[in-house]
């Protein structure tokens, strides 16, 4: 039986990771975070919901299958690099472009795309196993 | 067109072409044929220009890293690339030819190995350097492999595939380890840079355990003893294959190494010796073997096994004659074994009968076989006017002039009298000689089978008629490529009344009577099962079983499912070579205490952490023993946070917090309290391994702790990591810019295991589903 108090205020509670999860990743260039650690943040948000609401709806949250998530974290660190190599012929190499926005400058770099594969992956890879571990004690 | 564009075309050829002719089969075929055929041309086309000097390209592969692939054809490599091709092209159309009636796919896969095969050991005699040439080395290993399986449904074609490739791989090994010694030595990979400047390697400790290592490798693969037994298994193959790989080409690399490497190993006073004996003693059983045996191919099969001894022994005589010898052998043999080879598949296909002594009268079914028999077993036998009859004049002429005189022309004699006999009972049994009993044939012959054995059989009596043809052109340069200076050859038909003459009329002689009594003798020597068990592959079944045994003792040992015993081993494994480490290196150095200061925050945590440990390690129910561990890896975690780390402390709370959530849907699963199922006993050990293990890290911290730290490499990327990355995080900048490569194989490995993780699970979830549920394991 699942206590609606735990699964109202995980709801609440998986918002607020997801979104830190995010913030973390995004900053993670210039202050401490990045892929890995907001990858890990974000597959505890997900896995603290499906610890209080169930597997099915953590699923549906995620929409798209972790195992298929994964995938796709690594085509795009595999793809990042390729701008490198047609630019400067070596793979990996990261480019950067510098948007002036009038407010402020933004930097994009190659290196996002990168650590935003590192963030599937993490979360893909995390999810795929325990969302079985956990279907398994309640099937 | 340079001799690397021949390779590659030849290559691209080898793979289109067999998709060609699983389609369109009468075009694919030719095709097939082509491919081969255009090499062989040429090859032929090189014969001038090799003649006057080798002929070397160097290609760049990774120029950044200085490697480069370097072709190199001498003489001797340009022999054998003309056997391969050559006798590629009688394959292709003969096995085109053998498959007919087999289904498109069926026909296509075979002839993509053959020529495959062809573009490997192509590759492999052109090779300059031992590196690429030991990867093709392997290639061919790995195709005989396919070859030798082929007919993947018979339990004996698998093992036979098996066996040989488990001896020339296994080989191959020590051939690596053989180039390897020889880069170390001489700092280079290049044959023609070794042929130049021998001394280094000479002169080098490392001389004598290269050659043992290489000749090991070329024994393997060439069968010589004790690894003779499994090229008679390798029979398994379809004929056309046999024919191609395990008797004119593929198994003379031993030899062809072997011989390429005579200039310099030869330095050694030991080196010509040793292949006398092996090649004597592999001639010896071989030839015994051949006595012995009752099916068609197996008694080819030794008598290719004999003359690789006779190849290998030609190698390792002194004298120039020897190395014309060596060329004349492997030439001659090439010719006339896999026409032998050719005119035993037509046999069997016709037939079905393998047997030698159930076949009889098929001379007038099949007229041009038997035509094209002869021929062969008439150069087999070393009858003039055949090339086969210079050669063994030649083998005569090296043996008498060695300084081995006696024991080599005494094992010489021996052999070719069982080679005369044989080379008469494969032409008798079969076509002239009546059959036993009522032999059904199937089918006649077909043209594409009967055109290679005609040629060959033809060629070896042209050769031998004129052998002006090859004299200069192609034994020459390959005989003075392998003595490793220029040779004057004079290679003809007659020399006058010698005494290598009177031993080839001996050996005929002996020879004719040994094909009389051939039937008593095989009943003999048959019975004689000694002969069994010292001659067969039991060695090698005792090293595999025993290979095999010592698997399962391990796995039963180490892997027995029991995760307590998995963590004993690891943390026992560690401990022993960390203090072992310590002890051996310059001792445990104690660095001094310089940190005054008295942090209180520290102890605290610190504090924490112990708790948490004790906590996990004394409770008996498994809640508090989680959250003891998540206690000691928050604190872990505050360590790094108060010790300016906050990437990793981050990391740590994450890693925490989800190995606390996950395992919590195990214990979901669990009786809250466990019983205690460790004895007292179990749980001192336990708790000693433990304390020996914390105590071991502890004093490597500390000991990491007293070296001087160097901080060039942080100081580096602290320095770079805005100028150049653009990022202030310095860890991160690391983790996805100069290191990302690592980064990306790093989340390769993640996605990988995950991938592993979540297909396990799914096969307990099925187990699960039986009506009988037994608690899935793991997870």
């Amino acid at each position: 039986m699942r206590s609606i108090i735990l699964v109202a205020s995980t709801r609440i509670f998986f918002i607020a990771m997801v979104v830190v999860s995010l913030w973390i990743l995004l900053r993670g260039h210039n202050e401490p975070g990045g892929g890995f650690i907001g990858g890990l943040m974000g597959a505890a948000a997900f896995a603290t919901l499906a610890f209080a609401a169930g597997v099915d709806d953590a699923r549906k949250m995620l929409r798209i299958h972790p195992a298929v998530l994964m995938g796709v974290g690594l085509v795009l660190a595999a793809v990042s690099g390729l701008p490198g190599v047609v630019l400067n012929g070596s793979y990996l190499q990261h480019q950067w472009l510098e948007l002036d926005l009038g407010l402020f400058e933004l930097k994009l770099g190659t290196t996002l795309v990168f650590d935003i594969g590192v963030y599937f992956v993490v979360i893909g890879g995390v999810l795929s196993f325990m969302f079985r571990l956990y279907e398994e004690e309640q099937g | 067109m340079s001799v690397s564009l021949a390779l590659v075309l030849g290559l691209i050829g080898s793979i289109l072409a067999p998709f060609a002719a699983a389609r369109w089969k009468t075009i694919g075929n030719a095709l097939v044929v082509a491919v081969p055929a255009l090499l062989f041309l040429f090859f032929l086309m090189q014969l001038n220009a090799v003649g006057q000097a080798p002929i070397i390209e160097e290609n760049a592969w990774v120029p950044s890293l200085g490697i480069t692939l370097t072709i190199r054809l001498d003489g001797f490599s340009l022999l054998f690339a003309l056997l391969i091709s050559g006798i590629g092209t009688l394959v292709a159309l003969y096995a085109a030819s053998y498959m007919d009636e087999k289904t498109p796919f069926y026909r296509a896969q075979f002839l993509f190995y053959i020529l495959l095969f062809m573009s490997a050991m192509l590759a492999t005699v052109t090779a300059d350097n031992l590196m690429a040439l030991f990867v093709f080395w392997e290639m061919t290993s790995l195709l005989s492999f396919l070859l030798v399986g082929f007919d993947s449904t018979k339990l004996a074609a698998r093992k036979a595939a098996l066996q040989s490739m488990l001896v020339t791989v296994g080989g191959g090994l020590s051939l690596l380890a053989g180039i390897i010694l020889i880069g170390v030595a001489a700092d280079t990979f290049s044959i023609s840079a070794l042929m130049e400047n021998p001394a280094p390697l000479v002169e080098s400790p490392l001389f004598t355990a290269i050659i043992i290592l290489m000749m090991a490798g070329a024994f393997t693969k060439s069968a010589q003893v004790p690894f003779h037994f499994w090229l008679p298994n390798a029979m398994a193959a379809p004929t056309p294959a046999s024919a191609y790989l395990h008797s004119a080409t593929m198994v003379k690399l031993g030899v062809f190494l072997l011989a390429t490497m005579a200039p310099i190993f030869s330095q050694a006073a030991w080196f010509g010796p040793t292949l006398v004996a092996f090649g004597g003693a592999t001639m010896l059983i071989a030839a015994l073997q051949a006595l012995r045996s009752t099916a068609f191919k197996a008694v080819l099969a030794f008598s290719t096994v004999a003359s690789l001894g006779t190849i290998t022994m030609l190698i390792g005589l002194d004298g120039e004659v020897a190395a014309v010898a060596t060329v004349g052998f492997i030439l001659a043999h090439a010719l006339y074994k896999a026409a032998l080879f050719f005119c035993a598949g037509i046999v069997i296909h016709a037939t079905g009968e393998p047997r030698l002594n159930r076949l009889g009268g098929l001379a007038s079914v099949m007229p041009i076989t038997a035509g094209a028999t002869v021929l062969a077993a008439f150069s087999a036998a070393g009858l003039p006017p055949f090339v086969g009859f210079i050669s063994k004049e030649y083998l005569f002429e090296a043996q008498i002039e060695s300084t081995f005189t006696a024991i080599a022309v005494l094992i010489g004699v021996l052999v070719n009298t069982v080679m005369v006999a044989i080379a008469v009972v494969v032409v008798m049994r079969p076509f002239f000689r009546p059959a036993r009993r009522e032999l059904h044939v199937h089918h006649g012959e077909a043209t594409g089978m009967t055109v290679g054995p005609v040629v060959l059989g033809v060629i070896g009596l042209l050769f031998g008629l004129a052998p002006g043809l090859v004299a200069t052109s192609l034994i020459q340069p390959a005989a003075s490529a392998i003595y490793g200076e220029p040779l004057d050859v004079s290679f003809y038909l007659w020399h006058g009344f010698t005494p290598m003459l009177a031993l080839s009329i001996l050996v005929v002689a002996l020879g004719l009577l040994v094909a009389k009594y051939w039937d008593p003798i095989h009943v003999a020597l048959r019975r004689r099962r000694i002969f069994d068990r010292v001659l067969d592959d039991r060695g090698y079944y005792w090293v595999l079983d025993n290979t095999l045994a010592l698997a399962r003792w391990s796995t039963l040992r180490l892997q027995n499912g029991d995760l307590r015993i998995y963590t004993a081993v690891i943390a026992t494994v560690v401990t022993f070579f960390m203090v072992y480490a310590l002890l051996a290196g310059e001792g445990p150095v104690f660095p001094s205490v310089n940190h005054p200061e008295f942090n209180i925050y520290m102890v605290g945590v610190i504090g924490l952490i112990i708790v948490g440990c004790f906590v996990a390690a004394l409770t008996t129910s498994l809640v508090t023993a989680i959250i003891g561990v998540g206690l000691a890896g928050y604190g872990l975690a505050l360590v790094f946070l108060l010790n300016g780390g906050p990437d990793l402390a981050l990391t740590q709370f994450s890693v925490e917090t989800l190995f606390v959530v996950i395992v919590t849907a195990v214990l979901l699963r669990l009786p809250l309290m466990f019983t205690t199922t460790r004895t007292p006993g179990e749980r001192r050990f336990d708790a000693s391994l433990a304390a020996v293990f914390a105590l071991t890290i502890f004093a490597a911290v500390l000991w990491i702790e007293a070296v001087p730290f160097n901080p060039v490499i942080p100081e580096y990327f602290a320095q770079v990591s805005y100028t150049e990355a653009f990022g202030r995080n310095v860890v991160n900048v690391v983790l996805v810019d100069f290191r990302a490569l690592d980064t990306f194989g790093e989340i390769a490995v993640v996605a990988f295991a995950a991938l592993g993780a979540w297909a396990l699970l799914r096969r307990s979830n099925v187990a699960r589903k039986k009506p009988a549920s037994t608690p899935a394991k793991g997870g």
